[in-house]
C-alpha cells in the first residue's frame, strides 16, 4: 500500500480519465476545467532573484558586537541582546539561577530607578522590554515606537548595566517561578518533554530542571555573581533593526548601551556530552484519556557534516509517520518527528504522538515500524526530490523580516556559526540521492537505542510497557 | 474562463486617514473576481515571499443544531486532495469512496436500529475492508507534499467561530503553485480517508478539550455563558456529534459555504500585481459563486442573574470571569478594548500590578475582548491563576474591586496616554508581519465595512474618554451580566 509520490501515475490516471469519460458518466471531475491544469510538480517559475540583504556589524567601544538592519517601513523599532547566560550554566544545586537572574535583571528595578518606576515608564512608552533565560542563552529582548527609540535604549542599557536586583522583587519573581513548577504537571505534554530530555541528556546540565529546593536555594548573592560572571557586553550580542538611519543609531546605542562596562573575560565553556543514554521504558501516570508519547536518541551536534541529512532524514521520518498514524490509521491528531539544534551538545532526533490511551503500544510499534522502514526500504525519487526541494525553496524565508535576519546574525555570532554555514548545508542536501538516504538512515536512525517516555494511564493501555524494554515509573518531583 | 480585464484600483484616497506612517494605503490594491472573490494585494517588496490568506465568512457559529464542529470538520478535510491531487486512478477511487458510504450506511443503520451485535461487527468489518480498499488507490496528505516542495511555509488553515481562513507563505516565483492547488480545492475536493479523519478530530478533541485544564474549563465557561447563541457551543463539536459526522452532511456544508463570493483573499508580499491577478483569474475565476443560505443565528437573552460554574480537575486552580458586552459596529467594543488595557497590559497595569507583583495572589492574570467571537455579541473575559497558598476567589474579590474603581473613579489622562501609546505600538506590530496584516485586512474586509476601516482603529481607541470608560464599566460589567468558571483540584490532588 505504499503509495507513490512523483507525478508519474497521476498523469497516467488523467490520460485514463479522458479516455474513458464516456464509459464513466458519473465521474464528474472530468468535466472541470481543472483537468487541464498543471500538476504542481512539473510547474516551471522564474528562478527567484533577489539580493540577500546583509546587516551592518559594528563593534561598540564596550565589546559588544551588534548587527544593524534598517526597515523604515512602520515606525517601529526592535532589537535584541543575546548573551550567553543560559540555564545550562546553572549550578545543579541552584537549578533555576539562569532564569531568575534574567528575570529579575528586568523586573528589580534599574540605574536609579525603582521597579515600579521602570514598569510605569516603559508601559507609558509602550516599550516591550523582557528579559528571558533560555537554555544556551539569555535575551533581553526591546521593540517600541522609533519616536521612542532614544528613552527606550537609555531604559535598556540601565537594564543591562545597572539592575537594582531589589529584595522585594526577587521574592516576587521566586514566588513566581516556584508556582509555575507547582503547575508543571497540569499539561502532559510539557511533562513528557521534560521527562524526555531529562532522560536522553541524563547526567548532563541541560537535563536538569527547576525544582521547589533548588530554587529556594537561591539567594540575591547568588544571583549578583551570576550576573556578575555572565552579564557583560563582550559575552553577549546584539540585533537591532526597524526606522532608524544606521549611523545614527550607532551613536545612539554606544550613547545608551556602551554603558553597559566590559570586563573582557572569556566566557566559561560547556561541558560536554558523551554519554549514550540507555535505552529504557520510562513512564509516568497520570488518569488521562491520551498519552502522550516521545521517543529518540542522541544524534549529531549541528557543526557535523552530516547533520543537515539528518534533518532531512527526520522530514521524511514525519511525513510516514503522519501519513501511517494519522491519515490512514486516524490514531492521533499530534503527530510527527524532529530534529533538536545540536548546539554545543548533539541534537536529539525523536518523534511523538498523542493518541488515545488504548492505542498507546500499537502506536509505539507504528513509529518504530516507520524508523525501521526508513533504514530498510528505499524511498522513492519522487519523494526525496520533494523533500530536498522543499529544504531549498524554503530558504529564502531566512531572509524574511529586517529582525530575522539581525537577529539570526546575532546569534550565528554569539555561537560561533560560519557565515556561510547553512549554504554549505544546503549543498550537502541538494546532491542527496535515495541511495545514499538510505546509506545515512542506517547509519543515524537507531530505533534499538531509543529512549521512549509515556505519559498517561497504564491500566487503559493495549499493550504492556514492557514489550518495548525495561520500565522505570517516574515518580514527580516538585 | 473569465477574460474580463479587472482595474486595479489604488487605495490612494485613503491616505489622508489618521495613520501617518503606515505606509499601508499606498500600498494597497483591491479588486473583485465576477464571482465575487474580493482580492487585496499589498506590495512590499522588501523580502522575495507572498503571505497568502484565504479567509471564509463561515465558522462554528453556521453550524446546523447536532453537526457541531463540521466546519472544524471540513477544514480538514479541505487538505485531502482533489481528483486529480491525490488519487493513483480518480475513476476507481470515486467508485471505491461510493463503496465507503454505503458500507457506512449499513453500518451505522445497525448501530442505531439496535441489530445484534455479531450483526454490527459483522458490518463495521466490511466498513473497515471498503476503508482500505479506497485508501489503495489513495495519495495521502499530497497536498501537503505538493505544496512543501515549493518551499511552502505554514501552509495550513484554522477555523473559529465567526470564518475559516487557509493560509501560506510562499517564495515569491511560486505564488502559481498554490493559487492552482487552492482553486483545485475549492472547485473539486474529494473527502476521502473522511473516516480516517473523524477519529484524527476525535483525539484533537480530546488533546484540546480533555486533557488540558484550560480547555476544559473554557467549554463549560462558554457553554454557561451562551445558553442560547451558539457561541456557547464547543467549537470543535461534542464527542458524540463528531462520532456521528458521515461524509455526504460535511459535503453538504461544504458545498453550501465554501463559495468566492464568500472570501476574501489578502496577498501580502513580492507581488507582480498584473501577473497575480492574471493567475487569479485564470484559477480561482473558474469557481462559481452561490448565494449564502438565509440562516437563523439564535440572539443570546440578556442575562439577568450571575453563572457560576465550578469544575473539579486534577490541575491546579484557575478562574474565567466574562461578562456580556456589544458586538461591533458599537463603540463601546473599543471603550472595553482600553479597560482590558487599562487593567491588565503590561507590568504596571492596574491588576497585574496588584495580583502579580505587589500582592502576589496571582501567577498571571490576563484578559481579552470578544471572546469567543465577533460577529455577534460576546464576552469581555479575564482569565487568572493564583499563587498557591492564594485561591481563585481572592483574586475574583480583587478583580470587582478593581472594577468598582473604574465605574466609581475617572481614569487619569496619563493613563490613558500609556494606552494611547500601546494602541499605536500594538498597531504596527500587527502591520509589521506580512501575515498579521493579510489576517486584519481579510477579516476587515469580510466583517467591518472594508479593510481600510483597519487603520482607522488607532484612532478609535485614542478617542476613547475618561467618561466613556466608566459608563461602559457600570453599564456592562455588573454582577447579574457575568459568567464566573473555577477549574479546581478534587480533594486528591488537593491533598498532595
Amino acid at each position: 500500500m505504499q503509495m507513490s509520490k512523483t507525478g508519474a501515475p497521476m498523469r497516467l490516471a488523467v490520460m485514463l480519465a479522458v479516455l474513458f469519460l464516456a464509459a464513466c458518466p458519473g465521474s464528474a471531475f472530468t468535466e472541470k476545467p481543472s483537468i487541464e491544469w498543471p500538476y504542481p510538480d512539473e510547474m516551471e517559475f522564474p528562478p527567484l532573484e533577489f539580493t540577500s540583504i546583509e546587516p551592518v556589524r559594528h563593534v561598540l567601544s564596550n565589546g559588544l558586537t551588534v548587527y544593524l538592519l534598517e526597515d523604515r517601513d512602520l515606525p517601529l523599532l526592535q532589537g535584541t541582546v543575546y548573551i550567553k547566560a543560559g540555564s545550562i550554566y546553572d549550578p545543579p544545586e541552584q537549578k533555576g539561577l539562569a532564569g531568575l537572574t534574567a528575570r529579575l535583571t528586568r523586573a528589580g528595578g534599574a540605574g536609579a530607578r525603582t521597579a515600579a518606576e521602570v514598569d510605569e515608564r516603559l508601559d507609558y512608552l509602550a516599550a516591550l522590554v523582557t528579559v528571558n533565560g533560555y537554555v544556551l542563552y539569555a535575551t533581553a529582548e526591546f521593540s517600541c515606537l522609533s519616536e521612542y527609540a532614544a528613552e527606550t535604549l537609555d531604559l535598556v542599557a540601565d537594564i543591562l548595566a545597572a539592575p537594582v536586583f531589589a529584595e522585594d522583587l526577587l521574592a516576587t519573581e521566586r514566588n513566581r517561578m516556584l508556582e509555575t513548577i507547582r503547575r508543571q504537571y497540569d499539561d502532559p505534554v510539557q511533562v513528557a518533554v521534560r521527562e524526555f530530555n531529562r532522560r536522553v541528556y541524563e547526567g548532563h546540565p541541560v537535563s536538569l530542571y527547576p525544582t521547589i529546593a533548588s530554587v529556594n536555594a537561591i539567594t540575591r548573592a547568588d544571583v549578583l555573581a551570576f550576573h556578575a560572571a555572565y552579564y557583560f557586553p563582550e559575552n553577549a550580542t546584539m540585533a537591532v533593526s526597524g526606522d532608524f538611519n544606521t549611523e545614527e543609531m550607532i551613536a545612539l546605542l554606544e550613547k545608551t548601551i556602551g554603558r553597559w562596562e566590559g570586563k573582557g573575560v572569556e566566557p566559561p565553556e560547556l561541558p560536554p556530552f558523551d554519554r549514550q543514554p540507555e535505552p529504557k521504558v520510562y513512564y509516568v501516570e497520570r488518569p488521562l484519556t491520551q498519552s502522550v508519547i516521545f521517543l529518540g536518541h542522541p544524534t549529531l551536534t549541528f557543526d557535523n557534516p552530516d547533520y543537515p541529512v539528518i534533518g532531512v532524514l527526520s522530514e521524511i521520518f514525519e511525513g510516514n509517520l503522519y501519513n501511517e498514524i494519522r491519515t490512514r490509521r486516524g490514531l492521533a491528531y499530534a503527530v510527527g518527528s524532529g530534529l533538536s539544534d545540536g548546539y554545543r551538545i548533539p541534537g536529539i532526533l525523536y518523534a511523538y504522538a498523542i493518541t488515545r490511551a488504548d492505542a498507546t503500544g500499537q502506536v509505539i510499534e507504528l513509529i518504530l515500524a516507520e524508523m525501521e522502514k526508513i533504514r530498510e526500504v528505499q524511498i522513492t525519487t519522487g519523494h526525496a526530490n520533494r523533500v530536498r526541494d522543499g529544504a531549498v525553496n524554503r530558504a529564502v524565508f531566512r531572509h524574511t523580516s529586517a529582525s530575522a535576519i539581525a537577529g539570526r546574525n546575532a546569534v550565528d555570532d554569539l555561537l560561533d556559526i560560519d557565515p556561510g554555514f547553512f549554504e554549505k548545508q544546503l549543498e550537502k542536501i541538494q546532491v542527496l540521492t535515495p541511495g545514499n538516504l538510505l546509506f545515512y538512515a542506517f547509519d543515524y536512525l537507531r530505533p534499538e537505542e531509543v529512549v521512549i517516555v509515556v505519559v498517561g494511564y497504564a491500566p487503559m493501555f493495549d499493550k504492556k510497557l514492557e514489550e518495548f524494554g525495561e520500565v522505570i515509573l517516574v515518580e514527580l518531583e516538585q | 474562463m473569465l477574460k474580463k480585464i479587472l482595474f486595479l484600483i489604488p487605495a490612494l484616497l485613503l491616505a489622508s486617514l489618521p495613520v501617518a506612517g503606515s505606509g499601508l494605503a499606498e500600498q494597497a490594491y483591491r479588486f473583485e473576481l465576477d464571482n465575487g472573490l474580493r482580492v487585496l494585494m499589498v506590495q512590499r517588496p522588501w523580502a522575495p515571499v507572498i503571505h497568502c490568506h484565504l479567509m471564509f465568512d463561515v465558522g462554528g457559529i453556521d453550524e446546523p443544531p447536532g453537526l457541531g464542529g463540521i466546519a472544524h470538520m471540513v477544514e480538514h478535510m479541505a487538505f485531502k486532495g482533489t481528483s486529480i491531487l491525490g488519487s493513483l486512478n480518480p475513476f476507481r477511487e470515486h467508485e471505491l469512496l461510493d463503496r465507503v458510504e454505503e458500507a457506512a450506511d449499513a453500518y451505522f443503520d445497525a448501530l442505531q436500529s439496535g441489530a445484534p451485535q455479531e450483526e454490527i461487527d459483522r458490518r463495521h468489518a466490511e466498513f473497515l475492508r471498503a476503508r482500505e480498499e479506497a485508501q489503495g488507490v489513495a495519495q495521502p496528505n499530497i497536498l501537503d507534499q505538493l505544496m512543501g516542495s515549493q518551499g511552502a511555509v505554514g501552509y495550513n488553515a484554522y477555523t473559529s467561530y465567526d470564518h475559516t481562513s487557509y493560509v501560506v507563505s510562499l517564495p515569491a516565483n511560486r505564488l502559481e503553485a498554490w493559487i492552482r492547488v487552492q482553486a483545485d480545492v475549492l472547485l473539486d475536493a474529494v473527502f476521502r480517508f473522511f473516516y480516517e479523519e473523524v477519529d484524527v478530530v476525535k483525539e484533537e478533541r480530546r488533546q484540546r478539550n480533555e486533557d488540558q485544564p484550560v480547555g476544559y474549563l473554557r467549554e463549560r465557561f462558554l457553554a454557561a455563558a451562551f445558553q442560547k447563541h451558539p457561541y456557547g457551543r464547543p467549537l470543535i463539536g461534542s464527542m458524540e456529534e463528531i462520532a456521528n459526522y458521515r461524509t455526504r452532511t460535511a459535503w453538504e456544508f461544504w458545498e453550501t459555504h465554501y463559495h468566492p463570493n464568500r472570501a476574501v483573499l489578502v496577498m501580502v508580499g513580492d507581488i507582480d500585481l498584473e501577473r497575480a491577478k492574471d493567475l487569479l483569474e485564470r484559477y480561482f475565476g473558474v469557481l462559481e459563486p452561490r448565494e449564502r443560505p438565509p440562516g437563523w443565528i439564535p440572539e443570546e437573552p440578556e442575562q439577568e442573574g450571575e453563572r457560576r460554574v465550578w469544575v473539579e480537575y486534577n490541575a491546579e486552580p484557575q478562574l474565567m470571569i466574562g461578562w456580556h458586552q456589544p458586538a461591533y459596529p458599537d463603540r463601546d467594543i473599543y471603550v472595553l478594548e482600553v479597560i482590558k488595557d487599562l487593567l491588565v497590559s503590561g507590568r504596571s497595569s492596574r491588576l497585574y500590578k496588584r495580583l502579580v507583583v505587589e500582592e502576589q495572589t496571582a501567577l498571571s492574570v490576563s484578559g481579552a475582548t470578544e471572546v469567543p467571537g465577533a460577529r455577534y455579541p460576546s464576552l469581555f473575559v479575564f482569565y487568572a491563576q493564583p499563587r498557591y497558598p492564594h485561591t481563585t476567589e481572592e483574586l475574583e474579590a480583587a478583580i470587582y474591586e478593581e472594577i468598582e474603581r473604574l465605574q466609581n473613579e475617572l481614569v487619569s489622562a496619563d493613563e490613558l496616554v500609556k494606552i494611547h501609546n500601546r494602541a499605536r505600538a500594538s498597531f504596527f506590530s500587527v502591520l509589521a508581519s506580512n501575515s498579521g496584516l493579510a489576517q486584519n485586512m481579510a477579516y476587515y474586509e469580510l466583517f467591518r465595512g472594508g479593510w481600510e476601516n483597519l487603520l482607522a482603529y488607532p484612532g478609535l481607541i485614542q478617542s476613547v474618554t475618561a467618561e466613556e470608560i466608566r459608563e461602559a464599566a457600570r453599564k456592562y460589567l455588573r454582577p447579574e451580566r457575568r459568567t464566573v468558571a473555577i477549574l479546581a483540584p478534587g480533594p486528591e490532588k488537593a491533598a498532595e
